[in-house]
């Protein structure tokens, strides 16, 4: 059996991705918020989480995230600059929620995060890793993910 | 051609018969004319007097005269309709920037435009520019006080010049040659005109040869542009080289190796063929560069790595028939520019992570304050007890430091006129905090904790109120989604300004120079 490999975004392009180039070595979930993936991962058995970053297709009401706590905390009320905030970062905000259920698969982002910005989420939340464009075979070796036999 | 074969084209010229002379006149204006659209194209601040130096004798000269009277009626327009809140001003005042430079007494008509329309910041940036070419006016005071109309944020000395200066500027000659001047002199005329002439076919061929910067070296020179530039690179980088090239790296490796399924090769078709045509994607982003950092930069003929990235998309363009025909050559090509496309991505990558940074640490806390309090009513402050306190890491924002320094000049000049207004003990703490936030980012927050008991709220902090002073503060902040906020005081403070920014994380970049702290305000 192959393992199961979670894919969160706020579109149809990293399915595809993984559809067309990891298919052969996981079987595919798909979730389009962080509602429904918190969803597969209490349902479902899933080993790994491949994570979009940016989620600005997504209706603001899906997103993860408190608008007027951030908007306080962080844009001096400005609620309008929350939301976008939000909307950026909210693959790392759904990590936060996925963690905080006690979820623990690894999860891969395709970002050219900073390290030290990577050795924050991994600080915060175990196993985070980033590749920073669609690789395959980088995804594969980070999650040692290989074919199976028939 | 070289400068010696100018300058010998030049001699030869000099040395003919009849009309010679005149032409000269005639060609070296066409050329100081051609230098003046030149530095117009390239925005340099007195391209307008460059076009004035062209003899009106000339008919180049009456070119240029015919162009500026026509920019200047579209100039003086534009600035009264922006006065008057006119949208029409815009299509006016760009009527104007397509035809000539604007003549530089205009800029203090657009400060005050400016400042009736509430625009603070572009108001001092126009006065800036006014005084920069007339240093010594004879309306001075009137700007000084204008200058401190707009707000106690801004002290006028650092808009005006410190001292009254002669003006470096030559007044510009428009004598035209004297018809009936002796032989003798009329030599020395011509030589010094062929000298002249070549001096100036000189500086065009440089001026040519610099035409236009590269992304890094306008990244390099223009600090104030590096929030403009992260934005705009951030989104090329999204939109186009990571989900339509990035994206297609596994399909192209698969193309060239043969092993492609019909699955993959849709896939790469969909991303490089479907929607909005690559080149056109291209053109966008090149054109929004263009727009937001004006014509100084010169991505289509001066960047190497945008250069190959222009025709790395324009082949990918032209390879789908033959992609689709299943070519192997087309394969090998489609491989090539995939690689130049992925290597412009990886420069644009190292050259974000080098935008400048102001390192926020006890020095700078302390050259502000000492800084506010060589002003008159902040120094007039006393039995003030101040504490400074910063973590032992070294803590940088991503933050021009004149901007840096402005905010914190301005948050501290506030805090301290209202402890003089206030009753002892009058104390001011800066502290300097670190915080990670759930997104793996982190935060730096200023804060500036004070004992007066005068209110001040984040709402009022935002709306703007002139006599608060943080009008400008908050327009710098907003470019570099920073936010300032007031909170109720801690450790017997009664309330703290807190200044929040996003703290640079790459490996560390060239740390903004550091200028004098008065020239930084």
């Amino acid at each position: 059996m192959k393992p199961v490999l979670l894919v969160v975004e706020d579109a149809i392009e990293y399915a595809e991705f993984a559809r067309l180039f990891l298919s052969d070595v996981a079987d595919l979930r798909t979730a389009q918020s962080g509602a429904e993936a918190l969803a597969v991962l209490g349902r479902d058995h899933v080993d790994a989480v491949l994570m979009d970053l940016r989620f600005d297709r997504s209706p603001r009401e899906a997103l993860i995230g408190n608008v007027d706590d951030l908007a306080k905390e962080l844009f001096g009320g400005d609620r309008e600059r929350a939301a976008r905030y939000m909307q950026d970062q909210q693959g790392a905000l759904i990590v936060a929620e996925i963690r905080a259920r006690g979820h623990k698969q690894p999860i891969v982002f395709v970002h050219d995060f900073p390290g030290r910005r990577l050795s924050n989420l991994r600080r915060l939340y175990g196993e985070v890793f980033a590749v920073p464009s669609f690789d395959a075979a980088a995804i594969r070796q980070i999650l040692g993910l290989r074919p199976t036999a028939a | 051609m070289s400068i010696v074969a100018v300058v010998g084209a030049l001699a030869l010229g000099a040395c003919g018969e009849g009309s010679a002379p005149r032409e000269d006149a005639e060609t070296a204006a066409e050329r100081a004319l051609e230098s003046a659209d030149s530095r117009f194209a390239r925005g340099e601040l007195d391209a307008y007097f460059a076009f004035v130096a062209v003899p009106e004798t000339t008919a180049a000269g009456r070119r240029a005269r015919a162009r500026l009277a026509r920019a200047d009626g579209h100039y003086r327009r534009g600035i009264r309709l922006f006065a008057e809140g006119d949208p029409d001003a815009r299509r006016e005042l760009q009527l104007g920037a397509d035809t000539a430079p604007m003549n530089p007494l205009l800029y203090r008509d657009l400060a005050r435009a400016c400042r009736a329309q509430g625009q603070s910041v572009r108001a001092i940036e126009y006065f800036r520019k006014y005084l920069a070419l007339f240093p010594n006016p004879s309306d001075r005071d009137e700007i000084a006080r204008e200058v401190a109309e707009l707000g106690p944020e801004l002290d006028p000395a650092d808009v005006l010049p410190s001292a009254p200066v002669p003006t470096k500027r030559r007044p510009v000659t428009r004598t035209p040659p004297a018809a009936d001047d002796a032989g003798g002199v009329q030599l020395v005329a011509i030589a010094l005109g062929v000298i002249a002439a070549a001096l100036g076919s000189a500086l065009i061929l440089i001026l040519r040869r610099r035409r236009g910067l590269t992304l890094a070296q306008l990244t390099s020179e223009s600090p104030e542009l590096h929030p403009s530039i992260a934005y705009l690179v951030g989104v090329m980088r999204h939109e186009l080289l990571k989900h339509r090239i990035g994206a297609i790296g596994d399909a192209v490796r698969a193309i060239r190796s043969g092993s492609a399924t019909a699955q993959q090769r849709a896939f790469l078709y969909d991303r490089l063929y479907g929607g909005e045509p690559l080149e056109r994607t291209w053109e966008g982003h090149i054109r929004a560069f263009e727009r937001a950092v004006g014509p100084r930069l010169d991505l289509r003929r001066r960047d190497a790595a945008f250069r190959r990235g222009a025709k790395a998309v324009s082949r990918l363009a032209s390879l789908e028939p033959k992609l689709r025909r299943n070519d192997a050559r087309a394969a090998e090509r489609l491989a090539t520019e995939h690689a130049a496309l992925r290597s412009l991505d990886a420069e644009l990558s190292r050259l974000v992570r080098q935008l400048v940074r102001t390192r926020v640490d006890r020095v700078l806390l302390e050259g502000v304050v000492a800084s506010v309090r060589e002003e008159y009513e902040p120094g007039r402050v006393t039995d003030l007890s101040l504490e400074v306190t910063t973590p032992d890491e070294a803590i940088e924002v991503e933050v021009f430091r004149v901007d840096l320094v402005l905010v914190l000049k301005n948050v501290v000049r506030n805090a301290l006129l209202a402890l003089g207004r206030s009753d002892p003990p009058r104390r001011l703490r800066l502290k300097v905090e670190t915080d990670l936030l759930p997104t793996g980012e982190e935060v730096v927050r200023v804060r500036a904790a004070d004992t007066s008991h005068e209110m001040l709220t984040t709402e009022s902090v935002y709306d703007r109120r002139i006599d608060r002073g943080l009008g400008l503060v908050t327009a710098a902040l907003a470019r570099y989604d920073a936010a300032i906020t007031v909170e109720p005081g801690r450790d017997g403070y009664v309330k703290e300004v807190v200044v929040r920014f996003f703290r640079a994380l790459d490996d560390a970049g060239p740390v903004a120079a550091e200028p004098p702290m008065e020239a930084a305000a």
